[in-house]
């Protein structure tokens, strides 16, 4: 159905300042990266630079371990999508494929798992990485990454492969597959934007985590991840935001990456998890 | 949902368990293990873990201590209020910006992009940001209120306990509110054009298909989508902790923020833990008696 010329000049105009409120805060992250730190403490405040600094990414990097943090953020996130990726595949295969006693309770286990609150779990996992020496060490923070990941990738695996027909892994049995086989050769490449979109998402989850790396990595500098150093940042210079701003355009630079270019996959996998 | 079993169950039962063995094991060691541990440091006196040492003896003072203190009711009436303040507002928000984005128009696809991009945003970038906004001198907010005439001088936004959970609750929204969005896009396209072209033959004006068609087709995946929002609010960490603290004056220390800051402020670990168990408690009744309210779903 066509709108009205009237009607459709309100409906650009409306998308055009919903988008424009909503996108708003991400732009003046940017805006104030890019200026002057003493053009900050005028009003009325600048909507653009006068003169924006564009070399600020590069002085940031100079001075601040913010590669060290990336890099750290990345490993904890590789390491704890890998784990949870390992087990949920087959996981999410044998829930979607086999009839296994407690498998419908341990599929609701798994959704109740969602529910754990982080700042509980966060007191045993400290006590016990106390114990076993990993305080202060990125394993902890993959171990506690994969606590959040597992109920998540589990449960979106499950759901693709239910959307994959079982004539398929049959035909590939009568082919000669064995059921690893079929898993492997057959179904995982028919699966692979969902097992791409999972994987993602878990990625996405990791990075984003401050509670676990702010209790087991604060008094091991070394080992910090980006949210962690924003945080410190924000806490000791708590005025020179700009500066803030453009470490933080640095920090979410990754996620925005993977929303921007998979923004399909993405929103695929997280409605397909939580559909049924 | 017919269950069709090709793999013929009854030859590959023990493949089935192996290929879940793995996963059981993880969750296991890292989930339901801790989930235990915390439980039961929450019967104990303990001031920071030491799973080394010998359990120290039984006792309920945690949660006497807990349901006597009037900072646990603080936080539970915290809780209740960011939950209902913020999912209602994302649910606002989210359907609106879906059903706006779900018409036709030449640059839909960016416009789609754009209304779910706050979703990418790390929650701790999103505070930086925030806390930029709303800063108290030279913050774009006050800016805004002064020349509006809402305000006649600067408001120092994180020192006055309702500034300070209007600007938790802001944060939340901006961050949560895509999430809805997503998912009622979602719900939108699944819903057949047939319902809308026969409505329309039988006159329905664009309202009556709001309320008739597209409302209720939405009601499934609007429901599982809220309960997922309110548990997001109920046990956030990290959007509060690092704008407020919890402050002023405990005015945004909803109850995770109250496990936190006992067991790893104050190291008092068992009574956090009591807190954390509490809090999990709550979640899960609350989130069963939701659940009932959108049948067929989970």
């Amino acid at each position: 159905m066509r709108l009205s010329l009237p009607a459709r000049l309100l409906l650009y105009a409306s998308v055009a300042a919903t988008c424009a409120i909503l996108v708003f805060p991400i732009y003046w992250l940017f805006v104030t990266a890019l200026s002057q730190p003493d053009q900050l403490r005028q009003l009325p405040p600048k909507f653009w630079p006068d003169a924006p600094r564009w070399e600020v990414f590069g002085r940031i990097l100079a001075e601040r371990p913010i590669l060290l943090w990336l890099s750290n953020s990345a490993l904890a996130a590789l390491g704890a999508v890998g784990l949870s990726m390992s087990v949920s595949v087959l996981a999410g295969y044998s829930l979607s494929r086999f009839r296994v006693r407690g498998g419908q309770s341990l599929g609701l286990f798994i959704l109740a798992a969602k529910m754990l609150p982080a700042t509980l779990l966060v007191i045993p996992l400290f006590g016990i990485f106390r114990m076993t020496g990993m305080i202060g060490s990125l394993w902890s923070v993959v171990l506690a990454h994969a606590t959040l990941i597992v109920p998540f990738t589990t449960w979106m695996l499950k759901g693709y492969f239910d959307t994959i027909p079982r004539e398929l892994d049959q035909a590939a049995m009568v082919d000669g597959c064995s059921p690893f086989g079929a898993l492997f050769r057959v179904i995982l490449p028919v699966a692979a934007p969902g097992l791409a979109a999972t994987a993602l998402y878990g990625f996405v989850l990791s990075w984003s985590d401050y509670a676990y790396a702010r209790t087991f990595l604060t008094n091991a500098q070394g080992s910090w991840t980006a949210n962690l150093g924003i945080t410190t940042m924000k806490g000791e210079y708590i005025s020179n935001w700009a500066d803030i701003s453009a470490a933080s355009i640095l920090v979410a630079l990754p996620i925005l990456a993977i929303y921007l270019f998979l923004e399909r996959y993405l929103v695929g996998g997280l409605t397909a998890g939580s559909d049924k | 949902m017919i269950r069709l079993d090709l793999a013929r169950p009854s030859r590959h039962h023990w493949l089935g368990y192996a290929l879940l063995a793995p996963a059981v094991l993880l969750i296991a060691a890292i989930i339901v293990y801790p989930l235990f541990v915390s439980i039961d440091l929450s019967f104990q006196n303990v001031g920071i873990a030491r799973l080394d040492r010998p359990r120290r003896p039984f006792t309920i003072a945690n949660y006497d201590r807990l349901f006597a203190s009037p900072d646990f009711w603080n936080a539970c009436w915290v809780t209740l209020k960011l939950t209902i303040v913020v999912s209602a507002a994302c649910f606002l928000l989210g359907l609106g910006t879906a059903l706006l984005v779900d018409n036709r128009f030449r640059g839909r696809p960016l416009a789609r992009l754009l209304v779910a991009m706050p979703w990418a945003v790390p929650e701790v970038i999103a505070v930086v940001i925030f806390a930029w906004i709303f800063d108290s001198s030279f913050g774009l907010m006050n800016w805004i209120f002064i020349s509006l005439g809402l305000a006649d001088r600067t408001i120092n936004w994180f020192s006055d306990p309702s500034a300070a959970f209007a600007v938790v609750a802001t944060t939340m929204v901006w961050k949560g509110y895509p999430f809805v969005s997503i998912m009622s896009l979602a719900g939108l396209q699944s819903i057949p054009d047939d319902y809308y072209a026969a409505a329309r033959v039988d006159g329905a004006s664009a309202v009556q298909r709001l309320i008739h068609i597209t409302i209720p087709s939405l009601m499934p995946v609007l429901g599982v989508t809220m309960v997922l929002v309110m548990l997001w609010i109920f046990r956030d960490f990290s959007i509060i902790y690092v704008l407020t603290g919890g402050g002023p004056l405990k005015a945004t220390q909803t109850l995770a923020i109250m496990t936190y800051e006992q067991a790893f402020g104050f190291h008092r670990m068992g009574y956090g833990a009591a807190v954390g168990v509490v809090t999990l408690a709550i979640c899960v009744v609350a989130a069963k008696l939701l659940m009932r309210r959108a049948p067929d779903h989970l």
